[in-house]
């Protein structure tokens, strides 16, 4: 016990002592909430759109007030008439434009016959979110008024309806807490544990601990500890201030329950990441490994995560990815609880993976560290 | 039971032999020096001895406890000053220390007052609660002499201790051995370049080379064997008779003698002893000698003689150009 607590102390005591590194961790996923924040809001206002209205019957002018609401309300898109479609396929091609909307001629005929209406979306697919979110803010518009005569299929106008709440500025916001502080966690694992064996191997350190009778436990675990008390605690910072900087005040909303339980996913979470990290670095001697390496592991664990995009629109490949992710289990474990009110039994499969993750993980750890030169 | 035992130790690096079956004991309380030049083999070594690498074949016991066998047992019982400086720099150097003596479960007022003796030995006591990054080389060095010795070893390994310290803190480290080994019975095993300190400090000293020992012996013993012995150059006035160069050789400690330009040049295999008698015999014989010059055999005289090299002939490691040194050692290099 004495000599794992030397661990733990000699760890901790070497990180306070690089408040950099401790600063970096918290500001840096704030950074990223206000960036990412800010910027999804800018692109999903405004959207250009140009309308070549061929048909000028009666349902055509009900699709253009329709637009015109949704331009004067939300403010998604920002309609403008273009006279024919070469024009406004062209605006696409140049850039006016992130979408077209063509209303055939015989548009109004057909839905009096009792035909399907069709309306022609000519969208920029270079544009992934922007074309996305035109496709689901109109279809969903026309959806809600004109359900009797325009065809869209119910089951795909639900869907989007979705997609549109979760694009408002406050709760695309709030929506990436959760991501954020799982963010936090990432780099708070990536910098404790496992680093500082490649960096004790990197500058001839470890030759001195591995001189003792210190046990492949005691060194393993020492440092797991250290590592999950300073990333809890700046996990924990980055909850509150992040939750802060996007309008919720956490200590009046959530109940000490709730706070426990987000404590419990933070700390599980932790545990797998270190775990993983040693798993992955374990070997590595050299700081530039871990900085190629961190780069791209963030990035794969984090976008798949659902942390700012849910996972239900990945392909197949991408969610069973997900599925193995303990970043998804993170996300979905601290939505639950953050937004959701819910309690552990909610949220028990997202404790289970995690913890079975971490348990498997450290033990991978604990046996594969290598106690010698 | 020796303290050290080695036994046909081998280590295989792919298919570099940095250790080709090498062999000694070291005596409880002893003091051994191991002497080779750069990339001998003396740092594998050690780390075999000390758990930090597994050997190929071989076998190696430290006070009956074999290494390989019982690893913790070994660790308990050893107190190791490596080659390179392992002391954390975001650290003081007491806690360094402190927590060092904790990784061998040190009970909290035992701990206490060794550092505080020790750090007073090695004159870090005013320093200790300094960052070690604020440490000059030396200080550096000195702690981590300090920090080997912490948990009272019965046996102490040293690889290049006082490697980049100043001739004044060198002796604050030989008096630190030497007193500690008058206080108790400390076994020693230590590498190093220095004459005088293997001289100051080793009963016996080993050679090695291209991982193997070549010669084993005491520092008198060993000198005793090599062809290139003290040289005694007196000028004397006038010239020499063969009367005088036969007396002289007739000393049992000259090994030849040349008499060129009213100069006497002796070969002789102990030097300072050796100068009152030629003083002597140059005087009976009614010459008066006007300069003496002794040149000493040195450790470099032993070295070349037994390894062919000079004592320090720097050689490249090999580091993958392509991977350099960012994989695992194994693959790496
Ligand atoms: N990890 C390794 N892989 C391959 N070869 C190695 C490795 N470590 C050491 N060697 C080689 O083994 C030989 C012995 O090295 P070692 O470090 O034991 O020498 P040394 O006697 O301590 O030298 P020095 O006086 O320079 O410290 C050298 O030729 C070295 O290049
Ligand atoms: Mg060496």
């Amino acid at each position: 016990m004495t000599r794992l607590l030397a661990v733990v102390e000699r760890d901790l005591r070497r990180f306070v002592r690089n408040p950099i590194v401790i600063l970096s961790s918290i500001v840096m996923p704030l950074l990223y909430l206000i960036i990412l924040g800010s910027s999804f809001q800018g692109t999903l206002k405004n959207l250009p759109i140009a309308v070549v209205n061929m048909d000028n019957g009666p349902q055509s002018i009900r699709v253009m007030e329709r637009l015109q609401a949704l331009e004067a309300g939300p403010g998604y898109i920002k309609v403008s008439r273009e006279s024919d479609q070469g024009k406004a396929v062209e605006g696409i091609k140049n850039g006016r434009y992130k979408g077209a909307l063509i209303l055939p001629h015989d548009f109004s005929r057909n839905i009096l016959k009792g035909n399907r209406g069709e309306i022609g979306l000519f969208l920029d697919n270079t544009e992934t979110i922007a074309s996305e979110t035109i496709r689901n803010v109109v279809t969903a518009g026309m959806s809600n008024i004109e359900v009797k005569f325009i065809p869209v299929r119910e089951r795909n106008a639900r869907a989007i309806v979705r997609y549109i709440e979760l694009y408002k500025k406050v709760d695309y916001d709030q929506s990436l807490i959760p991501g954020i502080v799982i963010m936090a966690i990432f780099l708070g694992t990536l910098t404790t544990g496992a680093f500082n064996t490649v960096m004790d191997k990197f500058l001839g350190l470890d030759e001195s601990y591995l001189l003792t009778p210190l046990s492949k436990r005691d060194i393993v675990l020492g440092l797991v500890i250290s590592g999950v008390i300073i990333t809890t605690t700046i996990a924990i910072t980055v909850l509150f201030l992040g939750s802060f900087i996007s309008g919720i005040h956490l200590w009046n909303i959530l109940s000490p329950v709730a706070l426990l339980s987000a404590i419990i996913i933070i700390i599980l979470s932790i545990l797998g990441l270190i775990g993983m990290m040693f798993v992955i670095l374990g070997r590595a001697n050299h700081p530039r490994i871990v900085g190629v390496l961190g780069g791209f592991l963030n990035v794969i664990f984090f976008f798949p995560s659902g942390a700012i995009y849910p996972t239900d629109s990945f392909p197949g490949w991408l969610k069973m990815f997900a599925k193995i992710d303990p970043e998804t289990y993170s996300v979905h474990a601290l939505k639950t609880i953050l937004f959701k009110g819910e309690n552990l039994t909610a949220i028990r499969g997202d404790l289970i993976f995690l913890t079975i993750f971490a348990l498997i993980t450290l033990t991978i750890a604990t046996l594969t560290y290598k106690r010698e030169l | 039971m020796f303290a050290i035992e080695v036994n046909e130790l081998i280590k295989q690096y792919g298919t570099f032999s940095a250790l080709k079956g090498v062999s000694f004991s070291i005596n409880k309380g002893e003091c051994f020096g191991l002497l080779g030049p750069n990339g001998a083999g003396k740092t594998t070594l050690i780390r075999i001895l000390t758990t930090l690498l597994k050997s190929t074949s071989g076998k190696a016991t430290m006070m009956g406890i074999e290494v390989g066998k019982d690893n913790t047992g070994v660790r308990k019982l050893i107190g190791v000053v490596p080659q390179a400086m392992t002391s954390d720099l975001d650290l003081t150097g007491l806690e360094n220390m402190d927590i060092y003596a904790r990784f061998y479960n040190m009970p909290k007022k035992d701990r206490k007052a060794r550092i505080d003796d020790l750090l007073e030995r090695v004159g870090l006591r005013d320093r200790r609660n300094d960052l070690v990054a604020t440490y000059s080389g030396g200080m550096r060095r000195r702690l981590e002499i300090a920090k080997g010795l912490v948990h009272k070893p019965a046996i102490l390994i040293l690889d290049e201790p006082t490697i980049g310290l100043d001739p004044q803190s060198r002796h604050v480290v030989w008096d630190l051995l030497t007193n500690l080994r008058k206080e108790d019975t400390l076994t020693i095993l230590l590498t190093t370049h220095y004459m005088e300190e293997a001289e100051f400090l080793c009963e016996r000293i080993a050679i090695i080379d291209h991982g193997e020992i070549v010669a084993i012996d005491t520092l008198e013993g060993l000198k005793k064997v090599i062809p290139t012995k003290d040289i005694v150059e007196i000028v004397i006035k006038g010239t020499a008779g063969e009367r005088l160069i036969e007396d002289i050789k007739s000393l049992p400690m000259v090994r030849s003698i040349i008499f060129a330009d009213g100069k006497l040049r002796i070969s002789v295999e102990n030097g300072a002893q050796a100068i009152p008698l030629l003083l002597d015999k140059i005087e009976t014989s009614g010459g008066k000698a006007t300069s003496i010059l002794l040149k000493q055999q040195t450790l470099e005289d032993v070295f070349i003689h037994f390894t062919g090299r000079p004592i320090r002939e720097e050689e490249a490691r090999k580091v993958n150009f392509l991977i350099g040194a960012g994989l695992p050692q194994k693959m790496g290099r």
